[in-house]
């Protein structure tokens, strides 16, 4: 299979506590952004931080997998909304963890019962990558529910 | 504790179908398209789950340098990081490398390596992410 590589990059001036950085996409140049410390571990005031960007990650990523799943399964989607929530806290001698992530799917699925969508959202938290790989060291949750309407 | 959030619509297949990173929670970006075949072949300026891991491991890496860096009395003038995510359909991300240009007044190579090796240990994306097979990194002080 062919090697996909995407690149991103910041700039960062000064401390972590006064300073302040601009993350950029460097594949593509679909985002340029401001994020500072206070903005990632206080009030986010508007400014995006590592786990806003791994939410959005974590939220494509369980969306394209739903997808696939729900084809695999002859139940091609009509509509999807994921909606993912990162929690970064402290944790006793280690500091600083990611110790969450929560995906909320909703999805219009026209030929899908009850139980045909459950094993495709069971289907795409496993073989999502990016569910996989924090897995390891964060608690991964997941909810699905089918819908007439979005 | 701090929570963030993003969310994500998509219409139709993964090979035909199309999706948009409609809104994260502190309303600093988007609305983003996303498509299967500009994240697996070329990327056609839209972005994808990789590139956002890319982002926020180099924003990551370079908040927990500057951190340590201060804590050790050498604070940073300036720090340059890149991120590079590499993604195999079917197999899964299976490298990051980062990369850091920084201007660091007072301080030694062996420190300054110390340092970044450091902060790619213990960042909360790199430890939350330690499961990719291959995390590489280099360092140089200018």
């Amino acid at each position: 299979m062919p090697r996909i590589v995407r690149e991103a990059e910041i700039d960062w001036e000064g401390t972590t506590a006064r300073g302040n950085g601009v993350v950029r996409a460097v594949s593509t140049g679909s985002f340029a952004l401001p994020s500072t410390i206070a903005a990632r571990v206080e009030i986010h005031q508007g400014t995006t931080s590592p786990e806003e960007l791994l939410a959005a990650a974590h939220a494509t990523c369980w969306v394209t997998s739903l997808g696939s799943e729900l084809a695999r399964l002859g139940v091609p989607p009509q509509r999807m909304h994921v909606h993912c929530t990162v929690t970064m806290d402290e944790v006793e001698g280690a500091g600083h963890r990611i110790v969450a992530s929560h995906v909320a799917a909703r999805a219009v699925v026209p030929d899908a019962d009850q139980e045909t969508f459950a094993e495709g959202a069971a289907a795409a938290d496993a073989g999502c990558p990016f569910s996989a790989l924090i897995r390891a060291s964060a608690t991964v949750t997941y909810e699905a529910t089918l819908e007439k309407e979005v | 504790m701090a929570d963030r959030t993003a969310h994500v619509s998509w219409s139709g297949s993964l090979m035909d179908g199309a999706g948009t990173i409609t809104s994260v929670g502190s309303g600093a970006f988007g609305p983003l398209d996303v498509t299967w075949s500009s994240r697996a072949e070329e990327s056609e300026g839209r972005t994808s789950p990789e590139e956002l891991i890319a982002a926020a491991h180099a924003a990551c890496f370079s908040m927990a340098l500057s951190h340590g860096l201060a804590q050790d009395g050498t604070p940073p003038e300036r720090l340059d990081v890149d991120a590079t995510v590499t993604f195999v359909p079917g197999t899964g991300i299976t490298k990051i490398e980062l990369s850091v240009d920084a201007t660091v007044p007072g301080i030694d190579e062996d420190a300054f390596t110390a340092a970044a090796e450091g902060a790619k240990q213990n960042c909360p994306v790199s430890t939350a992410l330690a499961s990719v097979p291959e995390i590489t990194l280099r360092a140089s002080l200018s």
